[in-house]
């Protein structure tokens, strides 16, 4: 059986890192061919395997734990108060 | 950003674009301003200059097209431009030597092969915040456009005008920074037999 092209692989023959593939996927920049591709990939390839996890729960970690600061309530009143009285110049 | 020629709005028509189109991306702008500033004023002051200088220009938008990235990028430059300049903080990164790395042999090298999920889970405190926090201004901010804000390759290139290719380089080492931070974090919580 021949082994499928790898789909990462870029225009002047260059073939992506492990880590590089795995950005891509993590990133959701990965075409649908290269995502089949990596999945196949990573059943086989312990450090993609163990690195997509750990990497998958750093980025979720990120977007829940550092989105919560509240915005002060007075800010939006002071911008729209600071557009009027420029509007009134 | 979006190079379109220069609209022409009524005044209801930019009330409009300013209230449904900028101001509902204000909690993202204010916890960008406030992780490039680490400063409640600051972010304030930057986020106000932001959307002023966004009502100013708003000719310069065109409507329907990706607001929030265009309101980024006022802000990205505002803090370079201004904040950066008047608190005089050089730059800490050398460019050079981050693709140089990139594009060095052992960049596939397990930086952090001690660091697992489950000791993450238990980072319930301030843990990722710090990390995240710790990082040079650069790498913060491609950390915080790609993961926290969720922006494509593509935008965060408009954003910061580096080309696509800088963009995945500098996301590259700022995550391994940011796992070697936490790895730290995780040996002094008592993690030490750290094999998946």
């Amino acid at each position: 059986m021949t082994k499928p092209l790898n789909p990462f692989i870029l225009a002047d023959g260059t073939k992506p890192s492990c880590m590089e593939m795995l950005q891509l996927i993590l990133d959701g920049e990965a075409t649908a061919e290269q995502q089949v591709y990596f999945k196949a990939h990573m059943d086989h390839c312990l450090p993609c395997f163990k690195s997509y996890d750990l990497d998958t729960t750093i980025k979720e970690l990120l977007k829940t734990r550092c989105c919560g600061d509240s915005v002060p309530n007075e800010l939006v009143d002071q911008i729209k108060t600071q557009i009027s009285k420029n509007l009134a110049l | 950003m979006e190079e379109a020629p220069k609209q022409s709005y009524s005044d209801q028509e930019k009330n409009d674009i300013f209230n449904n189109e900028f101001l509902p991306h204000i909690k993202s702008m204010y916890n960008f301003g406030f992780r490039l500033t680490f400063d409640q004023d600051d972010a304030k002051d930057l986020v106000q200059d932001t959307y002023l200088k966004a009502y100013r220009f708003i000719e310069s938008f065109q409507k329907g097209t990706n607001a929030k990235a265009w309101l980024f990028r006022i802000l990205k430059n505002s803090f370079i431009n201004d904040y950066r300049k008047k608190t005089k903080e050089p730059s800490k990164v050398d460019y050079q030597e981050v693709e140089t790395y990139y594009n060095s042999e052992d960049v596939d090298r397990q930086i952090t092969p001690d660091l697992r999920v489950e000791s993450l889970k238990d980072m319930i405190g301030d843990e990722i915040s710090n990390a995240l926090n710790s990082l040079d201004v650069d790498f913060r901010t491609v950390i915080i456009l790609c993961d926290l804000e969720g922006f494509k390759y593509e935008e965060m290139a408009k954003i910061l005008d580096i080309p696509i290719g800088t963009v995945r380089s500098r996301l590259h080492r700022a995550r391994n920074l940011l796992k070697e931070k936490l790895s730290e974090y995780a040996k002094s919580m008592g993690y030490k037999n750290t094999e998946l």
